[in-house]
């Protein structure tokens, strides 16, 4: 917003909010978006954490205005303050832990009831790291101790389709899929819903990129874990 | 029961009057006892029990240094509290006797405002009174002098060390009393009996305070080898901070000297001094302990020294969420100080969190907590850092932490509303650019500002916050926002707000006028002037303010949570719930929590007043309300965990709520509200209408007590567990009321009966399905029923002597239904032998069946049945037969239910009239009711399967219509019963009222008029033989030859009955007369059942009352004598059910008129 006369593209702040179970990862998520960096031991948050972060695209800038909201159960009562007018949400759960899916519906069915209309839903799979198909090369890892993975990418994907969901499994740690789940979300974020909208024609031709992605990002994977992007 | 709850109605009203007013509100109105522990931060066990006022007197050598002036010591005058095991002192002028009014205990001064020790004075445990000398003095005072043992703990060993250096100064201080000799003389007995008490809790304290650094910081060098008392993580990976800066030294000097002066640890007297040393700041290793001390967490850990230790002890290994929970944070608790690096600190936090989470499971753990406790384990030991936690949860950040964190949220609330008011132009901008100020505050509460600030800083808070209470957090964080004022009006986004927030936290320790000319302003940090700002500029921000603004805020909060709570329940409920509606599972939420809720609320009031009076037996124990205040709304699901399991009782109170079936006939207590305004609002009600609670049941009815209920609720409890969860609940639900579908209904209910699952009910169960069906229709039947065919057909039977007669009513009916269901399910019970064609035992009297084709009912013949029927034992049961109750509207069965009597055992007494049927299928009929008749031979094991039983079912249109809509229709999730019953206060007294109009009209219809009286006099003359039979039929289940003779007792007995029937004219005279034949009959039932009939003797005095009524009913157009006798019986017997009784009479005179 207030870089909006210098900027050559128009620019626009989205605000998005993380959820998802404890420890599933959503701060290291936000960490290495908004740092590239990854910790082994980040504090856990305390109520959230607010974090900004600028993605570019080829249209325009999206300024992300990152809640990261604590995960602990007791914490939920408190999520509504943080999702109030959240344009795009993170639904986290850990890949290695069934039962952070479960949870991750339980706030996809909250969100679809109680945040903004046509707020953006992502759900990721963190920790891809820990599985033998971790985009990164690390498996050989994984594969000592066999394949961590307890939720598969069918059931969750198949479940994102039914609520139109956009769907990644990311690495906070490797960084993997990261950026791009932003990406995605900046680009499925419906023009006419951003605060300096212009043109209404171009959100169509966002929601149907953000569609490829998707499908490209299911595909084989990269094993290159990008660089934020063009932040 | 009645007496207690009234009693205790009227003690409150007593004890305080204004107290029924905010019964939820016990912050407004707290118990002198909690003020008082509040104001001295004691362990909830101690109570105010004398107070006096007194003069403390420091002697010289005490007193803080310079004012040498005063050569005679310092002087301080304030009230003198005992306690349990305490004596204290303070200068705030407080009062907790039982006769002061709330405000003298509640306005406090000083800098706590009653949230902690304020003013000047001491809080000395007894035991750590070495000494009491009364003194005499010249100006007739009562004067006492007091020598603690402070000090004195390393002295015994060494008596002859002694004497080298003066190494202790005995701590003696002087107190006078002042007041009338009595209460002085009183005040010094209840402090002898402490004292004395108090002496065998030396060695604990001596104990207790060797934890504390101030025991080693004061021992003279040469005994300094002995390694120091733990003081924290700091000890081995250095405190935070440079202790340069800090000016750790020089802080250590003067504590070490106003300790030498002042006594040390629990021994230590407040001085003005005191105030201004925390305020700058603790020395490092003398922190903990002073955190302790003023918090009151020492006070907790000289009760029970040992319970952290015992605690990790007794669940060591054990398992828990929030155990898992704590080893996930761990790692990441203050992870950049070096001591959380270590196996060590990470030992002490696990342990610590641990140990806490088993103490108290309803908060287990909280994230913060760890950082928190992480904060404090770098100043104390493991078990002093676990006392001042449980501190910290209980009393001075309530709720915090608690599953909702409702603390944390009401004090957002209030936090907000302080900056609406103390900062006008910076809220009115927060608003117009959207940014939530809780956002950025909430972490600040919940950790305490540890997270927030440099540590350094944070401590610093964290030293008043301890002595100040929670106020403080509030100060410091407006402080926060006025200094930052100008540029949060800048910042146009939460971001923008918090980063300035963020750059600020990251100077305090930079000079906060940095171009000043002023050296010495110059040298003024930020944070000091951040507290400067808060404690000064926000000094208006009290206890009292803080408290007042969070009842003010309170039930928004909760109201928030729980309708958070709600939503995401019901969300998360399984797939079984999509059959209800989203308003049903909001009403049956409602109802489930709410009548956990109300249980828990007269249960937690009952045992107080049990307390309170077992208290009062003892003299001179002056509170009044012991309990801890908070507990009040203990239940309340925004207050955290509450239960959420129903049990067998909950259960029939929630039933209660929904269906009029489940309600007693026999309420113990009389109702005083009417249900429907409960369900308004089950907790804004509840807080308006305590008294109600005192009664078993609250306000609601009197719930039944049925096998059906039992065998619901086990049907329900999925999991075994004796307990429903609302899930369960749910899915129960949805069975019933889900889909609306009879053939569902049906099979439910027959696998209700199905006691081992195996698809098939035995005689008994064929009993038991009736019994419960005549239970559930016992208030009439409700949903859609549709009268015309049967009404036809019972014209049709009796047309030449029923032409004017009123429509037979759906509840008589169904009765009728009932009796031919048992028949028809015996009949086409599956036997084990072959089945006995045996013919002619005995002649029965009116029973008209058509079942001789079985292919005309599996189409569902229309109310074929007639039949009258008792399934009664007891003579008492036969005696109600002779009421043919009926209303038009509801239904009238004067089935009596004994809460207590085990449902398996008790009959339900009904009477029926009969409809009729095809006359042409007499004949087979008779055979068909023997056949039956041999059925019940116990010789004949048989059993109904469910295709048999829903063919049987759906062969009667009435029943069928029961499963089809009534019995679903029963349950009013939505509207509860009180919306069926609002006409009448009470849904049970409606029921016992509408009987009485029933029987009236029932009678009046049969006896008012000049035929249809006779007649139906007639027919209930026919009926109760007809039940007499079934009655036979059913105990000679259990031993048939005893059942021949009975047979042909009854058969002799029904005979002049039979005949009445055919002789309309007469049969006013043998209506009655059929009583005493049915009387005796079952006297022999009963002799054959001994254990029933103890049982039901237990129900004789109500089923008197209803055979009064009955009587009275019966009166009109009969014969006088009769009714005069039975009248007397309910005056004999009746008693308890006095009112309904009446009820019934008013309604049958009405009818004579």
């Amino acid at each position: 917003m207030s870089d909006l006369a210098g900027a050559p593209r128009p620019s626009s702040s989205v605000k998005l909010v993380l959820l998802g179970e404890a420890a599933v990862g959503k701060s290291s998520l936000v960490l290495r978006f908004v740092n590239n960096d990854f910790q082994e031991n980040k504090e856990p948050t305390i109520g959230a954490a607010f974090l900004t972060q600028k993605c570019n695209l080829p249209t325009r800038t999206i300024k992300f205005e990152i809640w990261d909201t604590a995960g602990q159960e007791r914490f939920a009562s408190l999520a509504p303050m943080y999702y109030r007018n959240a344009q795009a949400a993170l639904v986290v759960y850990d890949l290695t832990k069934p039962t952070s899916l479960v949870k991750a519906k339980h706030w996809v069915a909250e969100l679809q009831r109680q945040a903004s209309p046509g707020i953006v839903i992502a759900l990721v799979g963190n920790k891809l790291d820990l599985t033998n198909d971790s985009g990164d090369g690390e498996g050989t890892d994984a594969n000592d101790s066999g394949d961590a993975r307890r939720v598969s990418t069918e059931e969750a994907k198949t479940y994102a389709e039914e609520e139109s969901l956009l769907f990644f499994e990311t690495s906070a740690k490797s960084g993997y899929n990261v950026t791009e789940v932003f990406t995605a979300i900046a680009n499925a974020i419906p023009e006419t819903s951003l605060k300096t909208a212009r043109g209404a024609g171009a959100s169509a031709a966002a929601a149907s990129r953000a569609e490829e992605q998707r499908v490209n990002l299911n595909g084989p994977r990269d094993p290159n874990a990008k660089e934020g992007c063009a932040c | 029961m009645l007496n207690l709850s009234s009693f205790v109605q009227k003690a409150q009203q007593l004890l305080d009057p204004t107290q029924g007013l905010n019964l939820s509100d016990p912050d407004k109105n707290p118990s002198k006892a909690s003020l008082f522990q509040n104001q001295f931060r004691l362990p909830s066990s101690q109570h105010p029990l004398y107070e006096i006022t007194a003069e403390l007197t420091i002697p010289p050598a005490n007193a803080t240094q310079g004012d040498k002036d005063r050569d005679r010591g310092y002087h301080y005058a304030g009230k003198l509290h005992l306690s349990e095991s305490f004596l204290c002192f303070s200068t705030t002028p407080s009062s907790f006797l039982q006769s002061a009014s709330t405000s003298t205990s509640s306005a406090f001064t000083g800098q706590t405002h009653g949230g902690g020790p304020s003013g000047n004075g001491f809080t000395f445990p007894l035991c750590s009174i070495r000494r009491v000398e009364r003194l005499h003095s010249q100006n007739f005072q009562f004067a006492l002098a007091i020598s603690t043992w402070n000090g004195i703990q390393d002295t015994p060993k060494d008596k002859d060390a002694s004497k080298d250096k003066p190494v202790v100064k005995e701590q003696r201080i002087t107190l006078q009393l002042a007041g009338p000799r009595v209460s002085c003389e009183r005040f010094c007995d209840g402090l002898k009996k402490g004292l004395r008490a108090g002496v065998g809790n030396v060695a604990r304290l001596r104990k207790v305070v060797a934890e504390c650094y101030s025991e080693y910081l004061l021992r003279p060098e040469d005994k300094k080898n002995a390694s120091p008392p733990d003081a924290g993580l700091g000890m081995m990976f250095r405190y935070p901070g440079d202790p340069k800066k800090l000016r750790d030294r020089a802080k250590m000097r003067l504590w070490a000297e106003y300790l030498r002066d002042n006594g040390r640890n629990v021994t230590l007297i407040r001085q003005p001094t005191f105030h201004k040393l925390i305020r700058v700041g603790l020395p490092n290793r003398l922190r903990g302990e002073m955190w302790e001390l003023t918090s009151g967490s020492i006070y907790l850990r000289l009760e029970h020294p040992t319970l952290y230790a015992e605690t990790l002890a007794k669940f060591a290994g054990m398992e828990s969420l929030a155990i898992d929970e704590i080893e996930k944070d761990l790692n990441r608790s203050l992870p950049e100080y070096p001591g959380f690096q270590s196996e060590e600190g990470i030992g002490r936090l696990r342990r610590v969190l641990t140990a806490y989470s088993w103490t108290n499971t309803d908060v287990g753990y909280c994230q913060a907590m760890n950082i928190v406790v992480a904060a404090l384990l770098i100043y104390m030991s493991e078990a002093q850092a676990y006392f001042l936690l449980t501190t910290l949860c209980d009393r001075l950040v309530p709720g915090y932490y608690s599953t909702t964190m409702y603390g944390t949220l009401l004090d957002q609330k209030v936090f907000e509303s302080l900056v609406e008011k103390t900062m006008p132009i910076l809220w009115e901008h927060l608003v117009r650019s959207d940014v939530q100020l809780s956002v950025v505050s909430l972490p600040w509460f919940l950790s305490l500002y540890v997270n927030s600030m440099p540590l350094v800083f944070a401590f610093r808070v964290l030293d008043v916050f301890f002595v100040e209470g929670p106020k403080v957090l509030f100060q410091v964080g407006l402080a926060i926002l006025r200094i930052n004022g100008e540029e949060l009006l800048d910042a146009a986004d939460d971001g923008a707000f918090i980063s300035v927030l963020k750059s600020y936290f990251a100077r305090l320790d930079e000079s906060a006028h940095p171009k000043s000319e002023n050296p010495k302003l110059r040298a003024v940090t930020r944070f000091q002037e951040l507290m400067v700002v808060a404690f000064k500029e926000f000094s208006g921000i009290t206890h009292s303010s803080i408290t007042e603004l969070r009842m003010k805020n309170k039930d928004a909060v909760l109201n928030n949570i729980e309708s958070f709570a709600k939503r995401t329940a019901i969300r998360n409920l399984g797939p079984d719930s999509k059959l209800l509606s989203t308003e049903e599972l909001s009403a049956l939420y409602d109802r489930f929590y709410g009548v956990l809720y109300e249980r828990q609320q007269r249960d937690l009031i009952l045992k107080q007043e049990l307390a309170r009076r077992a208290k009062s037996a003892r003299p001179r124990v002056g509170d009044s309300a012991n309990n801890h205040a908070e507990a009040v709304e203990k239940g309340r699901v925004g207050l955290g965990p509450s239960t959420s399991l129903m049990d067998y009782d909950a259960f029939r109170e929630f039933l209660a709520g929904l269906s009029k079936w489940a309600i007693s006939d026999t309420p113990a207590t009389p109702r005083r509200d009417t249900f429907a305004e409960a369900d308004k609002g089950f907790y804004n009600s509840f807080s308006r209408r305590p008294d109600t609670m005192l009664s078993p049941w609250g306000a609601g009815p009197e719930p039944a007590d049925h096998e059906f209920l039992q065998r619901l609720f086990v049907k329900w409890d999925v999991d075994s567990s004796a307990a429903l969860t609302l899930q369960n609940v749910v899915s129960g639900m949805a069975r019933i009321k889900g889909k609306r579908d009879i053939m569902g209904t049906i099979t439910y209910f027959f696998e209700l009966h199905d006691d081992d699952g195996d698809g098939k009910v035995d005689r008994e169960g064929i009993l038991r399905m009736s019994e419960a069906l005549l239970f559930l229709s016992r208030r009439g039947l409700e949903g859609t029923l549709s009268p015309s065919n049967s009404t036809l057909t019972l014209n049709g039977i009796d047309g030449n002597s029923r032409d004017d007669m009123p429509e037979q009513t759906v509840s008589e009916r169904f009765l009728g239904s009932v009796s031919a269901f048992i028949r028809r399910c015996f009949e086409y019970a599956d036997p084990d032998h072959p089945r006995y064609q045996g013919a002619g035992r005995e002649e029965r009297m009116g029973e008209e069946d058509q079942l001789a084709n079985p292919d005309a009912f599996a189409i569902g013949d229309d109310e074929d049945e007639d039949e009258d029927e008792d399934e009664d034992e007891g003579e008492d049961d036969l005696l109600t037969m002779d009421s043919p109750t009926g209303s038009p509207k509801v239904a009238k069965k004067s089935e009596t239910v004994d809460s207590q009597a085990p449902p398996s055992l008790r009959l339900d007494s009904m009477t029926t009239s009969s409809s009729n049927d095809p006359f042409d299928r007499r004949r087979v009929s008779k055979a068909q009711s023997e056949r039956a008749n041999i059925a019940l031979d116990p010789s004949n094991p048989l059993h109904i399967t469910l295709p048999t039983f829903r063919m049987v079912v759906l062969a009667d249109e009435l029943l069928e219509q029961f499963f089809e809509s009534s019995f679903p229709a029963s349950f009013h999730i939505l509207e509860g019963i009180g919306s069926s019953s609002s006409a009448t206060p009470s849904s049970t007294l409606t029921t016992f009222s509408n009987l009485g109009i029933g029987a009236g009209r029932a009678v009046g219809a049969a006896f008012g008029g000049a035929a249809p009286g006779p007649q139906a006099g007639g027919r209930g003359l026919r009926g109760v033989l007809d039940n007499i039979v079934t009655d036979g039929m059913r105990v000679a289940a259990e031993v048939r030859r005893r059942m021949d003779e009975a047979q042909k007792e009854l058969e002799r007995n029904a005979l002049p009955g039979q005949r009445g029937d055919d002789d309309d004219e007469e049969d006013d005279e043998d209506a009655p007369g059929g009583v005493p034949a049915a009387a005796g009959k079952t006297a022999g039932g009963a002799y054959r059942d001994p254990e029933r009939r103890s049982v039901r003797s237990s129900d004789r005095d109500l089923l008197a009352g209803l055979d009064a009524e009955a009587g009275d009913a019966m009166v009109p157009g009969t014969r006088v004598g009769r009714a005069s006798a039975d009248g007397s019986a309910a005056e004999n017997g009746g008693g308890a059910a006095a009112l309904p009784v009446g009820t019934g009479r008013v309604v049958g005179v009405e009818f004579d008129g």
